[in-house]
C-alpha cells in the first residue's frame, strides 16, 4: 500500500476511542430509529384507518322516513313496518358532487313458520350486482362470488346463515313463504357484523319476488376530500328520508390522526435536534484532543480543505452508521413496535401499523446524514482554522 | 328441579344462547341489512329447552343436559364404529370429530325418565334439525322437526307425519340403508310413508337424521343396549 | 534576486515579537543566518532563548514580525508581506521535514500508514517509490504492519523521521528530537541524523539541549536572548 485515503484516515481516527464513537452512533441510531419508527408508526397507521374506513363501503346510509334501520327494531316490529321511498332518489343522491357512488337496497322479511315451534323470521337483503359488490370490495369471501345478473335468482350467504342451513356453493334455497328456489353462488367468511346473518339477492330479484318497486335505503360513499358535515346536512334535508351517518367516527378519527401527526413531527424534530447536539459534542471534543495532530497534518502539507473535509467524514461516518444501525433496529422491531402500540392505542384499525419501506429507509438515511454533514460544518471549520504552530506549541512549550 | 351439568361451560355447546344474546347488539349496526337468523351452531340445540322439554316430555319436572363428542369419547377408532352402525360415512360441516352433541336428560323428580337429543342433517333446501324423545330403553315417544326448509315443509311437519316414527327404535333402523334407501328385510321403516314424494331427497335426509341420532344415543347415553341387533 | 551560492535558506534580521499584555517581547530579535545546502546545523541555547521560535520562523510554521525569509533561493518574508496560509502550507511541503520532542503517531494506524500518511494530502512526483527503502534504511521495515504502541520511543521517533522525509524535503527541522528518549536512544537518534546528512546530503537543522547531539552539527549557532552569539 503506497497510499492511505482520507476516509480511511477518518475512519481510523474513529477508532481511537471505540466507546465514544460506538456512544456517538448508538445516540444517533436511536434516532434514526425513533424517526423511522415513529413515522413508519404514523404512515401505517393512517393507511391502515384509511383501509378500515374504505372497508366499510359506505359511510352514509339513507333511509325511508320511519324504516327501522335497526335489525332489533325490525325484529320486535315482526317484519312489519317497512317503508320505502322511490328509486329515483338513488339517482338524484348520486348526482351530488360531494358522493363517490350509491347503492340501492331493499330489504324484505318473511315469516318462516317452519323455524322453531312458533316460527321465525327470515331477512333478505336486495343489492344491486352492479354497485354493491364494488362498495363492498373488502367483503371477504370464503367460497364463491357475488351474483352478477340484476335479477338472478342466486344467492350469497352469510358465514353464520350459511352454516345454520348447512348451504354450500351449488346448493338450493328456498325462499320461505314465496317458495322461490335461488341457487347460492358465494359464503361470505365471518366478519363479526350483521353480514355474518344476511342472505343477499340481487335488488331487482327481490323486488320480483316480493312485488316492491321502491328501495328500503341507499349506501353512500362520499369522496375522501368533500366535506362530510356540509354534505350531511344537505342530505338532511331531503323529504321523506332520515340520514344514518358514520361521519362522526371519521372526523373524530381523523382528528386524532392529524393530532399524532404533528406530536410524530415535534418529537421527530427534538430527537433530531439532541441527536445533532451529541454529534456536534463529540466530534468537537475530538478535534480539541487533537489538536496537535492535526498540526502535524498541516505541517506535512494538508490543506485547511484537507482538515475540513477529514473531519467533515468523521461526522457522516458517525452519522452513517448511525442511520444504518436505527434503521435496521426499527426493520426488526416493527412487529414489536406494532404490538405495543396495539396495547396502547385505545383504537387501532386492522392491518400493519407500522409500515416501513424502502422510501422511508432512505429518506431517514439522507436525513440522518444531512444532519451529519451539518453538524460536522462547525467542528470542521474550528479544526481546518487551526494553525501548525498554535497547536503544536500548544503542548511544545506549556 | 333443574340441574345442569358441570360441563356445561363447553364453548360451542353454549354459542347458541350467546348467539341469541348477540342480536341486539349486531342489531346495533346501522346498516339496515337484517340478520335475524342468528342461532347458528355447530351443536344441535333445543330453541328454548325449558318450553320444548315440557311439550315433548309432558309431565317432566327438570332436566340436565349433556355434552359429548366422538373425539372425546374414543375418536377416530369410535367415528369407524358409528359410521358403520350408521351405514355411513360421516361428511360435512356438522358431521366431524369434534361436533359437540347436546343431549338432555329428562327427570321426573329424582327420577330419570327418558332423553331427547336432536342432529342436524343436510336437506334440499337448508338445513334440518330431527329431535328426538327418547324412553329410558330408546324407544321413539317424540318426533319433532325444530328446523326446516323444504318444499313439503307443511307435510313433515304435520303430525302425522312424524307419528309413523313413534315405537321404532334403533333394532328397527339397522335394516334401513339410508344410502340406498331401501329396507331389507322390509320393516317398520319402509312402513314410513313419504307424504311428498316430491321432495324425496328431504325425506331421506329425515330418516338418515332420525338413524343417526339413534345410534348416537345408544353409544353416548344408553351403553348400546341396541348393538347386538346390529349386523354389520 | 538570487544569489549564486546554493543557500538553501536565508535569513536577514528576523525578528518575532509576542505581545503578553501591554509588554512586548522580542523571541527572536534580529537574527540573519545562511545555510548552505547539505549543512548539519545545530540550535542551541538556554531554555527561553527563543530557540523555538527562531526554528518555527525559518519553517515557515510561524510568521516573524518583520525581517527576509528565503527558501532555495525563493523570497517567503519580506518585511511585514508574508504569504498566505494556504501558500505557506505549499512551502512547508516542498522544502521541510518536521520532527518534534513528541512523535505525533496516529495510534489507529500501522507504521507504514502513518509514514504515507503525507501522500494523503501531497505526494512530490516520484517520492512514493522511496517508501520501502525508507523504511528499512530507518530498521522499520520488520516494524512496518506495527501499531505505534507496540514500539519503544527510539523505534516512534524513527517512524516520525520516516515520515518527515517521506516527500524529500530540502531540510529537516528538528526540534528537541530526543528529548524524551533515553541516552542510548538519543546516540541513536543522531546517528540516524548524521548519516541522512552525510549520505543524502540532507540539510538538518536542529534545535537541542542535548550537547553530545549538538556535537554532531558542523556548525553551532547559540542563540541567547533572541540574538546569535558570535561565534
Amino acid at each position: 500500500m503506497k497510499k492511505i485515503s482520507i476516509l480511511q484516515v477518518a475512519y481510523k481516527s474513529l477508532l481511537r476511542k471505540k466507546t465514544r464513537s460506538a456512544l456517538t452512533v448508538l445516540g444517533i441510531a436511536m434516532a434514526a430509529w425513533v424517526l423511522v419508527s415513529l413515522f413508519g408508526f404514523n404512515r401505517g397507521y393512517e393507511s391502515s384507518l384509511n383501509k378500515d374506513i374504505d372497508n366499510l363501503g359506505f359511510q352514509m346510509l339513507v333511509v325511508a322516513k320511519g324504516c327501522p334501520y335497526e335489525a332489533a327494531t325490525l325484529m320486535l316490529k315482526g317484519g312489519t313496518g317497512l317503508k320505502y321511498m322511490s328509486e329515483s332518489i338513488a339517482a338524484s343522491v348520486a348526482a351530488e358532487p360531494e358522493v363517490d357512488a350509491v347503492t340501492p337496497m331493499l330489504m324484505q322479511v318473511v315469516f318462516d313458520p317452519n323455524k322453531g315451534e312458533s316460527g321465525g323470521l327470515a331477512a333478505f337483503l336486495g343489492v344491486d350486482p352492479a354497485t354493491y359488490p364494488r362498495l363492498k370490495s373488502a367483503l371477504p369471501f370464503q367460497a364463491g362470488g357475488w351474483f352478477r345478473e340484476p335479477e338472478a335468482a342466486e344467492a350469497v350467504f352469510g358465514y353464520e346463515v350459511a352454516e345454520l342451513e348447512q348451504r354450500e356453493v351449488g346448493d338450493l334455497y328456498l325462499i320461505p313463504e314465496k317458495e322461490v328456489e335461488v341457487k347460492v353462488v358465494g359464503i361470505l367468511q365471518r366478519t363479526g357484523t350483521q353480514d355474518d346473518g344476511t342472505i343477499f339477492l340481487p335488488l331487482g330479484t327481490v323486488q320480483k319476488v316480493f312485488g316492491v318497486s321502491e328501495l328500503t335505503s341507499i349506501g353512500i360513499k362520499v369522496r375522501k376530500d368533500a366535506d362530510m358535515k356540509a354534505f350531511e346536512d344537505k342530505m338532511y334535508k331531503l323529504p321523506d328520508v332520515q340520514v344514518v351517518s358514520l361521519t362522526q367516527v371519521k372526523t373524530t378519527i381523523m382528528t386524532l390522526v392529524s393530532t399524532a401527526r404533528v406530536m410524530v413531527f415535534s418529537i421527530a424534530v427534538i430527537a433530531i435536534l439532541i441527536a445533532m447536539m451529541g454529534v456536534v459534542n463529540t466530534v468537537l471534543m475530538s478535534v480539541m484532543e487533537r489538536r496537535q495532530e492535526i498540526g502535524i497534518l498541516k505541517s506535512m502539507g494538508a490543506m485547511a480543505g484537507d482538515v475540513f473535509k477529514l473531519v467533515w467524514l468523521e461526522t457522516i461516518i458517525l452519522c452513517g452508521a448511525g442511520g444504518l444501525v436505527g434503521t435496521g433496529l426499527a426493520l426488526i422491531t416493527a412487529r414489536l413496535t406494532d404490538l405495543l402500540v396495539r396495547r396502547l392505542l385505545p383504537y387501532s384499525p386492522s392491518g400493519g401499523l407500522v409500515s416501513i419501506d424502502a422510501g422511508l429507509v432512505a429518506v431517514t438515511l439522507g436525513v440522518v446524514t444531512a444532519i451529519g454533514l451539518a453538524s460536522g460544518v462547525y467542528p470542521s471549520w474550528k479544526a481546518a482554522r487551526m494553525r501548525p504552530l498554535d497547536t503544536i506549541r500548544s503542548e511544545e512549550e506549556s | 328441579m333443574k340441574t345442569t351439568s358441570p360441563s356445561s361451560t363447553t364453548e360451542s355447546a353454549s354459542r347458541p344462547r350467546a348467539a341469541r344474546a348477540l342480536v341486539p347488539a349486531a342489531a346495533a349496526a346501522l346498516l339496515c341489512a337484517a340478520a335475524l337468523a342468528l342461532y347458528a351452531a355447530v351443536g344441535c340445540d333445543l330453541n328454548d329447552p325449558d318450553r320444548d322439554v315440557k311439550r315433548l316430555f309432558p309431565g317432566s319436572t327438570g332436566y340436565k343436559t349433556l355434552y359429548v363428542s366422538i373425539s372425546r369419547k374414543g375418536g377416530q377408532d369410535l367415528l369407524q364404529k358409528i359410521e358403520a352402525r350408521l351405514g355411513d360415512r360421516f361428511a360435512g360441516l356438522f358431521e366431524t370429530i369434534d361436533v359437540p352433541y347436546t343431549m338432555y336428560e329428562i327427570y321426573k323428580g329424582q327420577e330419570l325418565i327418558g332423553y331427547i337429543h336432536g342432529t342436524n342433517q343436510k336437506g334440499t333446501y337448508g338445513g334440518l334439525q330431527v329431535f328426538l324423545a327418547l324412553d329410558r330403553q330408546g324407544v321413539i315417544r317424540g318426533f319433532y322437526l325444530q328446523k326446516l326448509t323444504s318444499k313439503a315443509a307443511k307435510a313433515f311437519r304435520d303430525p302425522a307425519f312424524g307419528g309413523q316414527f313413534l315405537g321404532l327404535s334403533l333394532a328397527d333402523f339397522y335394516a334401513y340403508d339410508i344410502v340406498t334407501g331401501k329396507e331389507d328385510p322390509p320393516g317398520a321403516v319402509g312402513r314410513i310413508a313419504n307424504p311428498d314424494t316430491a321432495s324425496d331427497r328431504d325425506f331421506r335426509a329425515i330418516l338418515r337424521a332420525t338413524k343417526k341420532n339413534l345410534v348416537l344415543v345408544d353409544e353416548f347415553l344408553l351403553g348400546n343396549p341396541h348393538l347386538k341387533f346390529f349386523k354389520g | 534576486m538570487s544569489a549564486p551560492v546554493p543557500y538553501v535558506l536565508e535569513a536577514e534580521d528576523l525578528r518575532r515579537v509576542y505581545r503578553r499584555g501591554p509588554e512586548e517581547i522580542a523571541a527572536v530579535d534580529g537574527v540573519t543566518l545562511r545555510i548552505a545546502k547539505g549543512a548539519f546545523v545545530s540550535i542551541v541555547g538556554p531554555s527561553g532563548s527563543g530557540k523555538t521560535t527562531l526554528i518555527n520562523v525559518l519553517g515557515c510554521l510561524d510568521n516573524p514580525t518583520s525581517g527576509r525569509l528565503a527558501l532555495e533561493g525563493r523570497t517567503v518574508f519580506e518585511k511585514c508581506r508574508g504569504l498566505s496560509e494556504s501558500k505557506l502550507t505549499r512551502v512547508r511541503r516542498e522544502v521541510f521535514g518536521y520532527i518534534f520532542q513528541k512523535f505525533y503517531l496516529v495510534p489507529t494506524l500501522t507504521v507504514r500508514e502513518n509514514v504515507v500518511l503525507p501522500f494523503t494530502f501531497y505526494e512530490k512526483p516520484g517520492a512514493g517509490a522511496d517508501v520501502d527503502r525508507l523504511l528499512a534504511q530507518l530498521g522499520l521495515d520488520k516494524r512496518a504492519e506495527h501499531l505505534p504502541g507496540q514500539l519503544s520511543g527510539g523505534e516512534m521517533q524513527r517512524v516520525a523521521i520516516a515520515r518527515a522525509l517521506v516527500n524529500r524535503p530540502s531540510i529537516l527541522l528538528a526540534d528537541e528530537p530526543t528529548g524524551n528518549l533515553d541516552t542510548a536512544r538519543s546516540d541513536e537518534i543522531g546517528r540516524i541524523l548524521g548519516d541522512l546528512n552525510a549520505r543524502e546530503g540532507l540539510t538538518v537543522l536542529l534545535v537541542t539541549h542535548n550537547p553530545k547531539l549538538a556535537a554532531l552539527a558542523h556548525r553551532t549557532i547559540e542563540l541567547v536572548d533572541g540574538r546569535i552569539r558570535a561565534a
